[in-house]
């Protein structure tokens, strides 16, 4: 699909699932990836190999090392065998998708043993629509250059965390989002595991993580696939890619389209299923970015952008020991000597 | 009730609510200690109140008072004073302008409420651990009364007693019998109920303790969830459809099935099936059937219009020619059973497999619990509320029927219209009469109370109740009425907060999903054909004979009932969406509106004026 005035971009209806082989000594296929690989390229690269893995449908690209920032931390800069690598496997995209400089995203991909349990703060810079070698380069910097923010810094500090900081880099296919957001494999306000939460909004998936639109938000049971609530939002803004060039820019959404719902029953539920895989995958609660493409239809056209442990979920009632009976018994004011005394 | 109160009440207090025009001096026809009397101002108007329109949306008859008295002297007398449960002893009720409003009485002191613990562990601890055993002897029970209730025979009053009482030696006159006889059914009802209440606590407890414990580890599970884990897949209320199901194979397969024409009355259907042979064994079937089958209401409610399938046979014989309709067009009218059953476990397990190990020992124990129990709270109903208490109006209709032969009133139905005591003091006056050869003074007596009281019914039912009286309780505490009324502290602010009218109806989320269509009002069972294809059923309630209008239609609103209610039962199964409970939905919506009923969220949406 050509935009009129934009990049071409990779269209998922057209290439079908594209696979690279692009592997160096400084960069790795995201298919190539998986669980291991965390240490050496970041929770969020690895998540995405495993996705893949899984058959979860992912964006392809590849992904960059932490030797890749500790080699440029030494050299100050870009070093040549990285960027070669990175071209290769650019025209290895390009090859795969037919298309012309193909725009991506490019997101930093945060190292960490407690990566389960932390949140990264500052750590995540992301660079949307992203054109051509230098380019890439360029945003790959600008995620290797948040690592020294003053928030990461900061966040590091409250976390008591001294080691060297080190980073990877995923470099994905942008896809055209129609709508996009993001899913939680549990209700996080009520920590009610039964339910998948999803947050939507029309365009790319930066509103909805910003916090600039009110989304919609639907609630759907894993156990029976049912919409249990629904809440629609005021949409009034979204982000597209810049008809001018690379880049995104954000536009006013009509007021019609902005109260619209923008899933539909068939979308809720290629969300549902790509939930519950990958929270049977990884074994925990998942925090899923994802996105709608605007053309084919789902679940084909329903992509999962990244996934990471629900770090911030409230507990239900914790698990306490008591027998059936007595739950009974409370239910008519009987109060339990026991655990009155605890 | 178990309440702290705040200083301001958002509701008006029962001693300023005025009486409707036209209903001038409606408490002559209640008893004087059912009333807001100012000798009790002092404690009524700092209590909470709330109408209880799930058992009684509709101004009480005088008669039908005593299906307010003797519930809740049996739900009193067990929950008080047998199970003594620690922090709520029984409830009061009140009638204003002809509506019921209640108010638990709590228990407060603590050494009081440890007392009571005792009592309620040993006690309600011996009913869990030998339910079935109980239960199959409660069933028993009523079977037994019922069988009294059907042998009670209402005395005639001849002009010469039988040779029997001048020369035997049993010699009891009619005088004597028939006093006798209206004593005695006054007991049996009052009998019916206290068996009503034995079981009934303590199977929505745990049923309550099942539904609790699952919100509190999955707070968003539907309602609906809970139901459906623990609802019985065989059980007695779902009988007599089956049995209609069966009739109606039988009729297609001994080819008399063309007698169920549509359009036809059950007379006419009848008057055909008897031309033929194979008709006639039809029919002899249908008697086999009829007892205890026909013995289902044709309305969920506890007033004495509510009629039997026996008294009106229009609804079984619709569902027969449904049925038949269904089968030669292929389309299966069967329940699904085993589908039903694979879901039910499928929930189950799912929803426990996303518990921790101590966590889903607790909820597999207690839905064990919930479904050991479970039978009571589905069959109750049907021996108690419709089974007894329809054969029980009817009782009550012979000594209608015998005040009407002597004059004391124009029609038999109209002994509704005076208290219990009133039809003991027209007897006494009748027997006596009978017996003194005198001039009675009923004839000219009772006939225009009755018309007078008929008159203000029919005003009192177009007035509306507002939902609660006297002080805002702060918190409901009391377990009793959040169990079984579902009145909780969020309801009560939500009646606090609510402005009158309004576009939107809030009831209980009953079946899920969302449907949008034309409303078509049912007001009583003689309206059911008038139903069209893809309609939203609005109702004051349904009971298991609608279950035939239910593939035609597109959702149901109620303005009665609760997730367990009939309505919600069918609607789920047939997957139509369904608001139940929505108090005045029959009243808000007319036929012909366009409404979204959202049966994930309980709310009903009334999209044009």
């Amino acid at each position: 699909m050509v935009r009129p005035g934009s990049s071409p971009c990779w269209s998922p209806d057209r290439a079908g699932v594209v696979s690279i082989t692009a592997n160096a000594e400084y960069l790795r296929a995201l298919s190539d990836l998986g669980g291991t690989d965390e240490p050496s390229f970041g929770g969020k690269s690895a998540a995405l190999g495993e996705l893949l893995g899984a058959g979860v449908r992912v964006p392809p690209g590849f992904a960059l090392g932490r030797d890749a920032f500790t080699l440029a931390r030494r050299e100050g800069g870009m070093p040549a065998v990285v960027r070669a690598q990175i071209a290769s496997a650019y025209a290895a995209l390009e090859e795969e998708t037919g298309l012309l400089a193909p725009p991506v995203a490019v997101r930093s991909s945060a190292v960490g043993e407690d990566s389960t349990t932390a949140t990264f703060a500052g750590q995540q810079e992301t660079v949307l629509w992203v054109c051509g070698v230098d380019p890439i380069c360029e945003a790959v910097q600008v995620c290797w250059d948040s690592l020294y923010s003053v928030e990461a810094v900061t966040y590091r500090e409250h976390m008591g965390d001294s080691r060297e900081p080190a980073m990877g880099v995923a470099i994905q296919l942008m896809v055209d989002a129609a709508v996009s957001g993001v899913l939680f494999t549990c209700n996080p306000v009520s920590g009610d595991r039964s339910m998948v939460a999803i947050n939507a909004s029309w365009g790319l998936g930066l509103a909805v993580v910003g916090g600039e639109v009110t989304p919609d938000d639907y609630l759907v049971s894993k156990v029976t696939r049912e919409l249990v609530r629904e809440q629609i939002g005021a949409k009034a803004v979204e982000y597209v890619p810049d008809p001018g060039g690379p880049g995104v820019v954000l536009q006013d959404v009509p007021a019609e389209r902005a109260a619209a719902r923008c899933l539909d029953s068939e979308a809720l539920m290629a969300l549902l299923g790509i939930a519950r895989a990958a929270e049977r995958h990884f074994g925990s609660t998942q925090d899923v970015e994802w996105a709608i493409a605007r053309t084919g239809s789902p679940p084909e056209n329903v992509f999962v952008l990244q996934s990471r442990p629900v770090t911030t979920v409230t507990q239900p009632a914790p698990a306490v020991p008591v027998s059936a009976l007595s739950i009974v018994m409370a239910k008519f004011g009987v109060v339990d000597k026991s655990s009155e005394q605890e | 009730m178990a309440t702290t109160t705040s200083a301001v009440s958002a509701f008006p207090s029962p001693f300023s609510i005025e009486t409707p025009a036209g209903c001038e001096g409606w408490e002559e026809m209640y008893p004087y200690y059912s009333v807001f009397d100012e000798r009790r101002r002092d404690t009524d108007e700092n209590r909470f109140w709330f109408w209880n329109s799930m058992h009684f949306p509709f101004p009480m008859p005088a008669f039908d008072v005593l299906c307010i008295d003797a519930p809740y002297q049996a739900v009193g007398a067990w929950q008080n004073r047998v199970f003594a449960v620690p922090p709520a002893m029984g409830i009061d009720y009140r009638i204003v302008n002809g509506y019921v409003y209640i108010s638990g009485n709590p228990v407060t002191d603590p050494a009081k409420i440890a007392e009571r613990a005792e009592f309620f562990q040993a006690r309600a601890g011996h009913y869990y651990a030998n339910w079935t055993e109980l239960y199959g002897k409660w069933q028993q029970k009523m079977q037994d009364l019922i069988a009294e209730l059907g042998a009670l025979s209402v005395p005639a009053l001849p002009e010469y007693e039988d040779d029997e009482v001048a020369f035997g030696t049993e010699r009891n006159t009619a005088f004597y019998e028939l006093l006798t006889a209206y004593g005695r059914a006054l007991r049996l009802g009052d009998m019916m109920w206290q068996n009503h209440f034995e079981f009934l606590l303590l199977g929505y407890g745990a049923y309550g303790a099942f539904a609790e414990f699952c919100k509190t580890h999955m707070p968003d599970i539907p309602d609906q969830h809970i139901a459906q884990m623990v609802a019985g897949i065989d059980v007695l209320l779902f009988k007599p459809d089956a049995e209609l199901r069966r009739l109606a194979r039988l009729a297609l397969d001994t080819g008399v099935d063309m007698a169920f024409a549509s359009g036809r009355t059950p007379a006419e259907v009848d008057a055909e099936l008897e031309q033929s042979e194979a008709g006639r064994s039809w029919l002899a079937e249908l008697e086999k059937v009829k007892d205890p089958w026909f013995n289902m209401a044709t309305g969920d409610g506890l007033y004495h219009y509510y009629r039997s399938w026996l008294d009106d046979p229009r609804i079984p014989y619709a569902s027969i020619g449904g049925h038949i309709d269904g089968m030669r067009a292929g389309t299966s009218v069967e329940r699904p059973t085993a589908e039903l059953a694979r879901e039910r476990e499928r929930l189950a397990q799912e929803y426990g497999a996303l518990l921790d190990d101590g966590t889903r020992q607790a909820f597999n124990d207690l839905l064990g619990l919930s479904r050991t129990v479970f039978p009571y709270v589905e069959e109750h109903k049907f021996y108690c509320d419709y089974w007894f208490l329809t054969s029980w109006w009817n009782k009550i209709r012979e000594f209608g029927e015998l005040l009407k032969l002597n004059g004391f009133l124009a029609d038999a139905e109209d002994v509704f219209q005076l208290t219990r005591h009133e039809v003991a003091t027209a007897l006494d006056e009748l027997v006596l009469t009978w017996a003194t050869g005198g001039v009675a003074l009923g004839p000219k007596h009772w006939p225009p109370i009755v018309e007078e009281r008929k008159r203000r019914l029919e005003q009192m039912a177009t007035w509306t109740p507002p939902p609660a009286l006297g002080v805002t309780p702060e918190a409901i505490t009391d377990p009793m009425t959040v169990m079984l009324w579902g009145v909780t502290t969020e309801r009560v602010r939500e009646w606090a907060g609510q402005q009158e009218g309004g576009m939107v109806l809030n009831g209980a989320a009953a079946s899920p999903g969302v449907a949008e269509g034309i409303a078509r009002v049912i007001a009583s069972t003689d309206e059911i054909s008038e139903v069209r294809d893809g309609e939203i059923l609005v109702c004051g309630s349904t009971s298991p004979a609608w279950a035939p209008i239910f593939p035609k239609i597109r959702a149901t609103v109620t303005d009665v009932g609760g997730v367990m209610s009939h309505a919600a039962i069918v609607a789920r199964e047939y997957k139509l969406p369904a608001v139940v409970g929505t108090g005045r939905a029959t009243s808000a919506i007319r036929t012909g509106q366009l409404i979204r009923v959202d049966g994930s969220a309980g709310v009903v949406t009334l999209l044009e004026p």
